[in-house]
C-alpha cells in the first residue's frame, strides 16, 4: 500500500510535466467533444486519434487516449440532459431524468450534479485502481496459457450475454471477429492464412479500420439515413449562473453518487460494456431505494447522479483487467490495448513491474484529468452545449472527412480507407439487423492472443485438452462460462414452465 | 433470416478454406485448426439462429380487406441517402491519389453537404472550402501526414 502511494507520487511527477499535462488536457477536451457530439463515440474517437499519437512516447500517448475515454463519459451526459440525445451509449439512461429536469428549467443543477458525481466517482475509482492493480498483477503472474485462454473465453461469453438483446447474435459476432483476426500470418508458425496472395493482408486486418468503420462510419451512415428534419433538435443551453445545485439537490444526490461509484467500480472489473451496464444497474438500485420512486422518470436528481457516477467509476476500473491481465473486457479497452501494442507496450501481469513509469503516470494523469474535466464541464458547459448548435448536416460530412483522413494516417495507405469503407458498410448493415459491433471488435483484437494461448496450452500438455480443467483457476473460469451459457436456457425453460406470456420479438431479431 | 444465412455461408467458406491449410496434430495444432473450429462454430450458431427464427416466424396474416388494409410503409429516401453518401466517399477515395487531398476533401465535403440537404451553393461552398483548408492545415502542415498531393502538387 505504502509502496503503491510512493509510486503514485512519482507518477504525478511524470504526469505533471508540461507536455503530459497538455496531452491530458487535449484528451479531456477531445473526450468531452466526442461525448457531446452524437455520431462519434469513444471507440471511433480513440481510433481516429491513435495516428496522432505515433510521434509521442507511450506514456503521453496513453495519457491522451485514456483522457478521451473518461472524458467522453463526462461529455455524454451533456447531450442527454440538454437535447435528450445520448452522446454515447453510457449516457442513454441519463436522458430519462436529465432531460426532464432540463424541461423543468433545471438543466443547470442536472449538469452540475452529473459533473460533480463523475468527478467523485472517478477519483474514488482511481484510488481503487491503485489499491487493487498491484496485488492483482502479482496474483496474475501465476496465470499460464490455459488460464488466459479460459479467461478470454469467459470474457467473450459474458460480453455476449450482456450485449444487446440476443446471446446467440453476440456470440456470432464474436466468432466473426475471431475469424477476421486469423487473417494474416499465423502467430505461432508464421504461415500465411487467408491472404489470397495479397501483401496487404499479410499484416492482418487493421483493427483501426474495423473500429472506425463499424463504430464511426456505421454511426455516420445511420444518421445520414435520417430525413433532414430529424437530424436537428432543440438545444436548451443553460446560463453559467444557473449551474449551481441547491443544498437539497446535493443532499439527495450524494448517496446516489456513492452507491453509483461502488456499483460502477464492481461492474468495471467484469467483462462487458461496463459503463453502459453500470448506468442501468445504478438507476435500478436508486429507484428501488428511493423514498419517492414516483419521481423517477419525472426529473429525479438521483436518476442523473447515480448513473453518471457509475459510468465514470466503471470506466476507471475497466483499466484494471486491461493493465494487469492484458485482456480488455470491453470494446474501448480493446482499442486501447491495440494502441498500446502499436507503441510497443504489452499490457499484462508484468506491465507494472516492467513499465512502472507508464502505469503510475497514467494513473496519476487520471486524477489530473478528472480535475480538468470537472473544470471543463462546469464553467464551460454552456460553451460545449453551444457546439450542439452545429447542424448535423454539417457535422456528419466533417466526421466523415476526419474518418477518411484519420484512416489514411494510420499506415499512409489508401487500402486502409477501402478497408474502413467496407467495414463501415458492414457496420451499417449489422445495425439494420440488430447485430452488435462490440463483440466483433473484441474478437478481432483478442483473436490472436486467444489462439496463441490455446495452442501453447495444448503444446504444454502434449495434446491433452484436459489441461483446461485440471488447473483450478482455468476450471473455475470455464464453469463460470458454462453457467453464463446455460443461464439464458434455464430462464427460457422457467418461463415456459410458468407459462408467462412471451413479449413479441424485437424487429431486429427477425435477422 | 438473411443474416443467419449469410453468417452460415461465411462460416462454411472459412471452414472450407481452413481445410486447405495444415491442420497439424493435437500435440502441435497447425495453421488451419483454429479457423476451422471457428468456422464450424459459426455454422452451428448461425444454423441454430436460423432454426430459432423459422420456429418463431409469425403466422400468415389474415387477408386485409377494404379500409382495414395496413398502409404501405413510407419511403423516406433513407436508402437513397445512404447510397449517395457512401457513393460520394467511394468516388472520393478513388480520386484521392489523382486529385490530391485538398481538392478531394473540398469536393467530398461539397457532395456530402448536398446529400444531407444543404441546398444553398454558396453556403455549401463556404463550409466545404473552410473544412478543406482547416483539415489541410491540421493534418498536412501541422501533423505532417503525407496525404496525396495529386495534380495541385501540395
Amino acid at each position: 500500500m505504502l509502496e503503491s502511494l510512493q509510486y503514485l507520487v512519482s507518477g504525478f511527477a511524470v504526469a505533471a510535466t508540461a507536455q503530459n499535462l497538455a496531452y491530458c488536457l487535449i484528451g479531456a477536451i477531445v473526450g468531452t467533444l466526442v461525448g457531446i457530439l452524437p455520431g462519434l463515440g469513444p471507440i471511433a474517437g480513440i481510433a481516429l486519434l491513435i495516428p496522432a499519437t505515433f510521434g509521442l512516447n507511450p506514456t503521453s500517448a496513453l495519457i491522451m487516449l485514456a483522457g478521451i475515454y473518461y472524458g467522453a463519459m463526462y461529455g455524454g451526459s451533456t447531450t442527454s440532459i440538454l437535447i435528450n440525445v445520448p452522446g454515447e451509449t453510457a449516457s442513454v439512461i441519463t436522458c430519462i431524468d436529465g432531460y426532464k429536469m432540463a424541461q423543468q428549467g433545471r438543466a443547470g443543477p442536472a449538469l452540475a450534479i452529473s459533473a460533480l458525481g463523475s468527478f467523485i466517482a472517478g477519483t474514488i475509482a482511481i484510488f481503487g485502481l491503485v489499491l487493487i492493480a498491484p496485488p492483482l498483477a502479482a496474483a496474475a503472474l501465476a496465470f499460464g496459457p490455459p488460464e488466459f485462454a479460459s479467461l478470454m473465453v469467459f470474457g467473450f461469453v459474458v460480453l455476449s450475454n450482456v450485449t444487446g438483446t440476443s446471446l446467440i447474435k453476440a456470440l456470432m459476432m464474436a466468432v466473426v471477429g475471431l475469424i477476421i483476426g486469423t487473417i494474416g500470418l499465423d502467430p505461432v508458425t508464421g504461415n500465411e492464412r487467408f491472404t489470397f496472395g495479397s501483401a496487404y493482408l499479410l499484416g492482418g486486418i487493421e483493427f483501426v479500420a474495423v473500429a472506425i468503420g463499424v463504430f464511426g462510419l456505421g454511426e455516420v451512415l445511420v444518421n445520414a439515413a435520417k430525413p433532414a428534419g430529424q437530424l436537428e433538435g432543440r438545444v436548451l443551453v443553460p446560463r453559467f449562473r444557473d449551474l449551481y445545485p441547491s443544498l437539497a439537490d446535493l443532499k439527495r444526490a450524494i448517496g446516489a453518487i456513492l452507491r453509483g461509484t461502488g456499483i460502477g467500480f464492481g461492474i468495471g472489473l467484469v467483462p462487458g460494456p461496463a459503463p453502459v451496464i453500470a448506468t442501468y444497474a445504478s438507476y435500478t438500485v436508486e429507484k428501488r431505494l428511493s423514498k419517492h420512486p414516483q419521481e423517477f422518470g419525472n426529473g429525479a436528481i438521483e436518476g442523473v447522479a447515480g448513473p453518471e457516477s457509475a459510468n465514470n467509476a466503471a470506466t476507471q476500473s475497466a483499466f484494471i483487467p486491461l493493465f494487469v491481465l492484458g485482456i480488455p473486457f470491453g470494446p474501448v479497452t480493446a482499442i486501447l490495448l491495440g494502441a498500446l501494442l502499436i507503441h510497443g507496450v504489452t499490457p499484462g501481469p508484468l506491465l507494472i513491474a516492467e513499465h512502472p513509469q507508464l502505469f503510475w503516470a497514467v494513473v496519476a494523469s487520471m486524477y489530473i484529468g478528472n480535475f480538468i474535466l470537472l473544470l471543463l464541464n462546469l464553467p464551460f458547459v454552456p460553451l460545449f452545449a453551444n457546439m450542439l448548435r452545429v447542424p448535423k448536416k454539417v457535422l456528419l460530412p466533417l466526421v466523415m472527412l476526419f474518418c477518411v483522413t484519420g484512416m489514411f494516417s494510420v499506415n499512409n495507405s489508401i487500402l486502409d480507407i477501402w478497408m474502413m469503407l467496407a467495414f463501415g458498410a458492414l457496420g451499417y448493415i449489422l445495425r439494420g439487423w440488430a447485430y452488435e459491433g462490440a463483440p466483433l471488435l473484441l474478437g478481432l483484437v483478442l483473436g490472436p492472443k486467444l489462439e496463441v494461448a490455446f495452442r501453447q496450452s495444448v503444446m504444454i500438455s502434449h495434446g491433452d485438452f484436459g489441461i483446461f480443467v485440471e488447473r483450478p483457476v482455468s476450471l473455475g473460469l470455464l464453469v463460470a462460462t458454462l453457467l453464463f451459457l446455460v443461464y439464458p436456457l434455464v430462464k427460457l425453460a422457467w418461463r415456459a414452465l410458468h407459462r408467462k406470456p412471451v413479449a413479441p420479438a424485437a424487429q431486429g431479431d427477425a435477422q | 433470416m438473411t443474416a443467419a444465412i449469410a453468417l452460415f455461408v461465411f462460416g462454411a467458406v472459412t471452414a472450407a478454406l481452413s481445410l486447405q491449410l495444415p491442420l497439424g496434430t493435437p500435440r502441435m495444432p497447425g495453421t488451419g485448426l483454429f479457423p476451422l473450429v471457428l468456422g464450424v462454430m459459426l455454422m452451428g450458431l448461425a444454423a441454430t439462429q436460423a432454426v430459432r427464427l423459422y420456429l418463431a416466424r409469425p403466422k400468415p396474416a389474415q387477408p386485409a380487406t377494404g379500409a382495414a388494409a395496413a398502409p404501405l410503409p413510407k419511403r423516406d429516401g433513407a436508402t437513397q441517402r445512404v447510397v449517395l453518401f457512401m457513393g460520394a466517399v467511394v468516388v472520393a477515395t478513388a480520386l484521392l491519389p489523382t486529385l490530391g487531398y485538398p481538392l478531394t476533401s473540398f469536393l467530398l465535403m461539397l457532395a456530402l453537404l448536398r446529400v444531407l440537404g444543404v441546398r444553398k451553393p454558396h453556403v455549401a461552398g463556404a463550409i466545404a472550402l473552410g473544412s478543406a483548408i482547416a483539415c489541410y492545415v491540421v493534418f498536412v502542415k501541422w501533423l505532417m501526414i503525407p496525404l496525396p498531393s495529386g495534380w495541385l502538387g501540395f
